[in-house]
């Protein structure tokens, strides 16, 4: 409770001593991380375990601050308008990249600097307990011969359930309700109490709860079975031609202005690509339901222009009303 | 059994989980009496802090600082007329005009004691029930919350003061300033002027210390030099004979706290709301009139908001699933500390639930300890002279709002709201219902939508499944029955069947 406060100072004395010696190596003082997701969410878990093993190979401390809101726009507008000296970092997911196609603002991951792209969330299609279907081809079939029936649930527009109907619907037809919740967390809590019929879900949300034996998994969004949900089939068992779009699903990287001076660039990426490959944290993303990246330089770059261009594609392709600007126009090329 | 009674008796008798749990609820206490600073924001700060500790030990001090914190939001709201915290909103409303009758101290004596038997009670609950209680709270459809949503606008009639036409002015206008932001569904901008800043809404807690702490303190200036109250500090801790008295008033508001609380939609702010709400109506004579200085004004919200801590817990520790935003970031904790919170952890981690009730006990405890010592100099600060208060009065609220998110925008708009809620205030509008339509505004878009959607937008489903449903048309009743009670419609009725 104390860091909002002392923060300031710090970021004072710090530029004091900046001053008197610009030479120094960097880090020399405290540095700024912003988690542009809540306290408690996904995006926050994950900094918020890999931090400490930056702290100790850094030899400083990271400030770590929420500025959740807008779907992350605020925080990642907070770290844009920051001076880029290398001493402000943001912690964030992969909705940057749809900013421009959703109206929401102008800029995307583009317009900075990818330290480090750490992981990427694997996902899951569950549905109750109690549920008539057992695979994914089952709901299909009967959403097919009742369209419009099956209430799915949705976390809004551009989130990843809403994604994953367009790339159901890029190569197939399912004509659901769509129930809107604040995120897996109420998602979930519905589905536990029968509100809604299936939900596609982070595993990292979901797994436990498959699991524990409170919901099934209908397929996991993989073209392969995953280790970590034995039994439940890919969903190219249904749908085939959903392998274009594969591998798909949530991530998470550590961003800089793109203005940062080189030296601080290389000491940043140098310090992540060792801090994720850390034995702990490895095994905190296992757990977690996610599958490790630690993607750096020419290969993060690829990696988030890929997944900007699959997405915002299938998303076109399945309905191109919600969207703001059509691919297109925004220079995305076609998967 | 064995098993049971050791994991719960864990944190009482190692003496480092004895320490951290009486740290955590000591800090508690003054993280919730700062407005803006928040529970949540200290028990995820808490996460880096105790990375590197056992699981156990990182629990122990995020209990004391959950079961601390939300009775300190009641010491500011007492003493100085800020809420700490918006579960705090309604003691304020008996609470601090017990303070200028100088009884300040026996205000926050009362409201320790009963904080701490409606805490008990709700660990008691959730050590007897939380299977139950968990399956129930499932239960609650979107259709349903909306319903507690409606019920909770009915709310407006006790929180209106003299006027009830400026209240439901005062929800509605509540209501608007909620869905500021970026549309749930459909991720468009709603009423953001274009602004980026906007695109997160308007923080309610931002809303609060504008109207409750900046405001308050510019309406101060109106009697600048008028010579403070001289508390009487003598009779602090309540006798028995007046907590027995209050003791069936508190079970009662426990319950609606723990059930509450249990809800994974709904925390403390709504349950310290509906619990006042319930003093009001069933309390035929209080021993001050409601609004001015009624202890059973004090009792019921801070009876509800402890209770509501043991409900928070009954989904997390059943299911998994957070029952408000510090059980969510304690999952958090759970999962960065290898754990896996779930429906599973009560079998693959057996001590997890016991030691929780366990640490929850003695954290309240701990808080009858604290809250009752140093009462004394707490209450003179409503002896410290206006012209020293009321510029430190704005400082802390410049503060807690910028700790909030951070953001320096967010200062702004509380300043605004201060010197809006002033003139409110010089107006005869009570600042209660704004703050319910700020709270339920958000609620009742978000589950009204839910709920016609899983009809499939068909108003008639939508009607029929408020009947069809036992848990809807219970409550469906219950609005019927406020609105039939408390509104002109039931003398209306009378007259014409008397006529007849």
């Amino acid at each position: 409770m104390f860091k909002p406060i002392l923060a300031p100072i710090a970021l004072v004395v710090g530029t004091l001593a900046l001053a008197g010696n610009a030479h120094a190596d960097y880090p020399e003082r405290n540095i700024q991380a912003t988690i542009q997701w809540g306290a408690g969410g996904a995006t926050d878990n994950v900094a918020r375990s890999l931090t400490p093993h930056v702290e100790d190979i850094l030899d400083t401390t990271l400030v770590l601050t929420n500025r959740p809101g807008g779907t992350g726009v605020i925080g990642m507008n907070h770290v844009m308008r920051q001076r880029p000296d290398g001493y402000n970092l943001l912690y964030g997911a992969e909705n940057p990249q749809l900013y421009p196609l959703m109206g929401l603002a102008d800029f995307t991951y583009d317009d900075m600097h990818a330290v480090n792209i750490i992981g990427q969330g694997l996902v899951v299609i569950a549905a109750p307990a109690e549920s008539p279907f057992d695979s994914f081809a089952e709901l299909l079939e009967h959403a097919q011969e009742n369209p419009g029936e099956l209430r799915m649930g949705g976390t809004g527009a551009g989130g990843l359930p809403s994604t994953v109907l367009a790339m159901i619907n890029a190569v197939d037809e399912l004509d659901v309700r769509n129930v809107t919740f604040g995120g897996d967390g109420p998602g979930i809590t519905a589905m536990l109490g029968g509100h809604i019929d299936f939900m596609p879900l982070s595993l990292a949300a979901a797994g436990e709860q498959i699991r524990g034996g409170e919901m099934k998994g209908l397929a996991v969004v993989s073209a392969e079975e995953l280790d970590s949900l034995q039994g439940v089939p890919p969903i190219t068992e249904a749908l085939p031609d959903i392998e274009s779009f594969l591998p798909w699903g949530p991530f998470w990287g550590v961003f800089v202005h793109q203005d940062t001076p080189d030296e601080a660039k290389k000491t940043l990426t140098a310090a992540y690509e060792e801090a994720v490959a850390n034995e702990d944290f490895q095994e905190f993303l296992q757990n977690f339901g996610a599958e490790a990246l630690n993607l750096t330089g020419e290969e993060a770059e690829q990696y988030l222009d890929n997944w900007q261009s699959v997405t915002a594609w299938s998303m076109y392709e399945a309905d191109a009303d919600i969207l703001e600007s059509t691919p297109e126009e925004l220079g995305i090329p076609r998967p | 059994m064995s098993d049971t009674f050791s994991y719960f008796l864990m944190a009482w008798l190692d003496p480092q989980l004895l320490l951290l749990t009486a740290v955590g609820t000591l800090a508690g206490i003054y993280v919730g009496a700062i407005p803006g600073l928040s529970v949540t924001m200290a028990v995820s700060i808490l996460i880096s802090f105790t990375f590197s500790w056992d699981i156990n030990n990182a629990l122990a001090l995020m209990v004391g600082i959950y079961v601390g914190g939300v009775y300190g939001g009641s010491r500011t709201a007492i003493l100085l007329n800020i809420p700490g915290a918006p579960s705090a909103v309604t003691t304020a409303f008996d609470g601090y005009p017990l303070a200028q009758r100088g009884e300040a101290g026996r205000a926050i004596g009362l409201s320790t004691v009963m904080s701490v038997i409606g805490g008990l009670l709700g660990t008691l609950v959730l050590a007897g029930t939380a299977p139950y209680l968990a399956d129930m709270a499932l239960e609650f459809a979107p259709r349903d919350y909306f319903l507690i949503a409606v019920l909770g606008l009915l709310l407006v009639s006790t929180l209106s003061g003299k006027s009830l036409a400026r209240g439901i002015f005062s929800v509605a206008l509540g209501g608007i300033i909620g869905l500021v932001g970026m549309d749930t569904v459909t991720a468009q901008p709603r009423l953001t002027l274009g602004s980026m800043e906007l695109l997160g809404g308007i923080h309610y807690v931002v809303v609060m210390i504008g109207l409750f702490g900046a405001a308050e303190a510019f309406y101060q200036l109106h009697n600048l030099n008028q010579v403070p109250i001289k508390q009487k500090v003598d009779k602090i801790i309540p006798p028995f004979k007046m907590v027995l008295k209050y003791l069936p008033l508190s079970m009662r508001t426990s319950i609606i706290g723990v059930v509450v609380g249990a809800l994974p939609g709904t925390g403390g702010d709504i349950a310290s709301l509906f619990a006042y709400d319930h003093a009001k109506r069933t309390v035929k004579n209080p021993s001050s009139p409601f609004g001015e200085g009624a202890y059973e004004g004090l009792v019921a919200p801070e009876t509800a908001n402890n209770a509501a801590v043991g409900g928070a817990y009954v989904p997390m520790l059943t299911l998994g699933m957070p029952g408000d935003a510090v059980t969510a970031v304690i999952i958090g904790a759970l999962v960065i500390h290898g754990l896996n919170p779930g429906p599973m952890l009560m079998i693959e981690t057996p001590h997890i639930f016991w030691f929780t009730v366990g640490n929850l006990a003695l954290a309240n405890l701990f808080l009858l300890l604290f809250g009752l010592t140093g009462i004394r100099v707490f209450s003179k600060v409503v002896e410290v002279p206006k012209a020293l208060m009321i510029p430190l009065i704005l400082v802390l609220c410049v503060v807690g709002t910028y700790s909030i998110n951070s953001n320096m925008m967010e200062v702004y708009w509380m300043l605004g709201f201060g010197i809006f809620g002033y003139w409110l205030k010089v107006f005869g509008f009570q600042m209660g219902p704004i703050i319910l339509g700020v709270i339920l505004g958000p609620l009742l878009d978000e589950t009204y939508r839910q709920a016609m959607s899983s009809v499939g937008d068909d108003a008639g489903q939508f009607l029929l499944a408020l009947l069809a449903n036992p848990l809807s048309l219970v409550l469906t009743l219950v609005i019927v029955l406020v609105l039939l009670s408390q509104t002109p419609l039931k003398p209306w009725v009378r007259r014409r069947l008397s006529r007849q």
